[in-house]
């Protein structure tokens, strides 16, 4: 019953998301892209966050990784838009497989400043590698050709666009929770509750941590690599880490105990900032005081709130 | 049943005819709107605030003479954050969302990089009032994209006259790191090298971060090469710090000719006051005091009069480009994107720099820079006034349509 419930209002959503061009005004359109987009990028960190317990400030490398891989491969090789996303998830993957294998030895705080470390290495690079990445002005002026090869979408129309956004992360998105129900998943946050219980049934920690952290690195890098072409331009502040703090803010926002948390705290986040930057500048001192609230308040988010409420679970 | 149904349907008709009858109706009399992306945010965001000036003293005189077409002007004004990812998202949200009928500001190079290619697919025009990177009325160039400002290369031929003619040889430079400070170099040794082929260009640059405030070492290693003249770049509150350094530091002592390219900017020289130091080269897209034509004189005592300060180029080219849209829509007489383009191409008009026009081949207006060197205290405003002014003639400047790359 709770099932089938769940099912009638995700499938209620997804309808809508569907319709969206054709009910919303033309604005929304880009609202939508950006939420789907950013919220990809937060469930991909909640994977590393909400899951396995390890708060990593460097996300935004992988994210960046994939728009710049994205970026360029459209710039000097004009491959297929998907031919774009497979590499930049394997970039992304890549990259987090070496700063993962040099991160997860270590625990909470060390581990939080090691991954904003070689996150702002990253950032660096991008940064002061004009010949390859056009230092601080970013990557810009590509062209999108064909989703695939012969398969022309004209990806350019912002509609065209954020359905294939839609479709993108959708699938992805049931590829992310499939992996977070797996037997997989359910180690990870056996982890997180208790990592030394965990090495004692004679599993490795590290390596499961390793594994979670590269996965969530190539969904990551799948999100950047949306997010380039949506933006028209890859640019060095998709690598710093205030772009890292990001999907924290969403994940908490929404919530992390959840698997769509973070798509609902990246709703927000967007919504509430083209909402609220339409009568003030003052949009980040705004969230500020929304998050001390919910920290405060409203440890399970937004979205784990709201269940409660609805089901009547008040402790 | 059925005759009620049908009669109700009918009363609905009617209903729905009468409301998009008044809509339409009422669409005659809607503002026009103006969107502008500006930064709002940051270390340079006197930029902004400024240009915010100039557009709003503009649209109020065309509002009180009868607005344009018979229309009243209105703006939205967006925050680009000196970014061009967060610029090109205002400018879908000013024209999707708030519905604008054109687009102006960009106070970046390389935001305007990041703009360029992306405004066709709004179908509104967009004049750049600040931004100077070539590229963007060079090889990025399209229908819908115009500048109205000064760009670097009309900026550096007029600073390398200024530097031939001061006899220094040995040249460098500092500049923000990223596509402004590194093409105002670029451009300003091409024209340098042609003006005067003795000099030599050092390799012994620097190239802080945007928004770095910290200039120290960047200012003892170029003090340290020893060049005899220094080419800076640096803008907004980069500027405004580094004058202050670089005053403490004796960088200003020492005998190099010191040339600021927009250091005349009045946002910088307001900070800054009689901390600018007297002797130096300033340059700027346009001094409210070097046009003796009506337009500027009223344009200047009206911000005097309005703000109680001197109006800078920034301020100037919002002011101007909302006049240029005037003129534009009503040549067009209509407010549609793509035809307001097309009118804008080749179009003259009179703005505070005296009659201008946005040349058909590559929407660059004809304009050149302002140069003069500090001089004393303007007691009217509180900023250095300029002496040794000299004002270059956009023809004399600008290259021919064919070296600029672009294609229209």
């Amino acid at each position: 019953m709770k099932n089938a419930i769940v099912l009638i209002v995700l499938a209620a959503v997804l309808a809508g998301l569907v319709a969206l061009p054709w009910v919303a005004p033309y604005f929304y359109i880009f609202l939508g892209t950006e939420v789907l987009i950013l919220g990809l990028f937060a469930a991909s960190f909640n994977l590393v966050f909400g899951y396995s317990g390890m708060l990593s400030f460097g996300h935004a490398a992988f994210y960046g990784i994939g728009a710049y891989a994205t970026a360029l491969i459209l710039l000097h090789l004009e491959w297929p838009f998907l031919a774009c996303l497979v590499v930049a998830m394997g970039a992304g993957a890549l990259l987090a497989l070496v700063i993962g294998f040099l991160s997860v030895r270590l625990d909470e705080v060390y581990f939080a400043m090691l991954t904003l470390a070689f996150g702002m290495m990253v950032f660096a690079v991008a940064h002061q590698w004009r010949s390859v990445t056009n230092g601080s002005d970013g990557i810009a002026g590509f062209m999108l050709g064909d989703f695939a090869p012969g398969v022309d979408w004209s990806l350019g129309d912002p509609a065209v666009y954020y359905h294939v956004v839609l479709g993108v992360v959708v699938v992805a998105a049931a590829v992310l929770y499939l992996i977070c129900r797996s037997s997989f998943g359910l180690i990870l946050r056996a982890i997180r509750q208790n990592p030394e219980r965990v090495s004692f049934c004679g599993l490795d920690v590290r390596r499961y941590r390793l594994a979670a952290f590269t996965v969530a690195g190539a969904f990551a890098g799948l999100s950047g690599a949306l997010m380039a072409p949506f933006l028209r331009v890859a640019s060095p502040e998709m690598l710093h880490w205030s772009m890292s703090a990001e999907p924290v803010l969403m994940s908490i926002l929404g919530g992390t105990g959840y698997f769509l948390g973070p798509f609902f705290g990246a709703a927000i986040f967007v919504l509430l900032e083209s909402w609220i930057t339409g009568f003030t500048d003052a949009w980040m001192l705004v969230l500020g005081v929304m998050l001390a609230l919910m920290v405060m308040f409203f440890r399970r988010g937004v979205l784990g709130t709201l269940l409660d409420w609805v089901q009547g679970n008040h402790d | 049943m059925a005759s009620t149904a049908i009669r109700r349907m009918a009363v609905a008709a009617l209903a729905a005819a009468g409301i998009v009858g008044s809509m339409a109706a009422q669409a005659a009399e809607d503002p026009i709107k103006l969107g502008a992306v500006y930064i709002r945010s940051g270390s340079a965001s006197s930029y902004g605030e400024f240009a915010e000036q100039g557009m709003k003293l503009a649209i109020e005189q065309i509002n009180d003479n009868g607005g344009v077409l018979g229309r009243q002007l209105e703006y939205e004004i967006e925050d680009s954050q000196g970014n061009s990812g967060t610029a090109i998202q205002a400018m879908r949200k000013l024209v999707y969302q708030e519905n604008v009928d054109a687009l102006m500001g960009i106070d970046s190079s390389g935001v305007a990089q990041g703009v360029a290619s992306t405004v066709p697919q709004l179908q509104k025009p967009l004049i750049i009032t600040h931004a100077a990177t070539p590229d963007v009325t060079g090889k990025m160039c399209n229908d819908y994209v115009y500048r109205i400002s000064v760009n670097i290369i009309q900026n550096m031929r007029g600073a390398a006259e200024i530097a031939a003619e001061s006899g220094a040889k040995r040249w460098t430079t500092i500049g923000p790191d990223y596509a402004f400070g590194r093409q105002s170099w670029d451009f300003f040794s091409e024209a340098l090298k042609e003006k005067n082929p003795d000099a030599e260009l050092m390799s012994e640059t620097a190239f802080p971060r945007f928004g770095a405030e910290e200039f120290t070492p960047f200012i003892n290693s170029i003090m340290d090469a020893d060049p005899d003249g220094v080419l800076i770049s640096l803008w907004g509150g980069d500027l405004v710090n580094f004058v202050r350094q670089a005053s403490d530091m004796g960088f200003f002592d020492e005998d190099i000719e010191v040339m600021f390219t927009v250091g005349a900017a009045t946002e910088v020289l307001d900070a800054l006051g009689d901390k600018m130091p007297e002797g130096v080269w300033l340059g700027t897209r346009y001094w409210f005091d070097a046009y003796d034509n009506e337009t500027n004189r009223d344009f200047v005592a009206a911000y005097k009069e309005r703000y109680d300060k001197a109006p800078s180029y920034n301020a100037e080219g919002a002011y101007a480009a909302v006049y240029a849209y005037k003129a534009a829509m009503e040549k067009a007489g209509t407010t549609d994107g793509p035809k307001v383009a097309e009118a804008l191409s080749g179009m003259s008009f009179d703005s505070p720099m005296g009659e201008i026009t946005f040349r058909a081949g590559d929407h660059q207006t004809l304009v050149g820079p302002t140069w003069g060197k500090a001089g004393p205290m303007d007691d009217e405003f509180g900023i250095r006034s300029l002496t040794d002014v000299h004002v270059f003639d956009g023809k004399d400047v600008t290259p021919a349509v064919e070296e600029t790359g672009c294609s229209l």
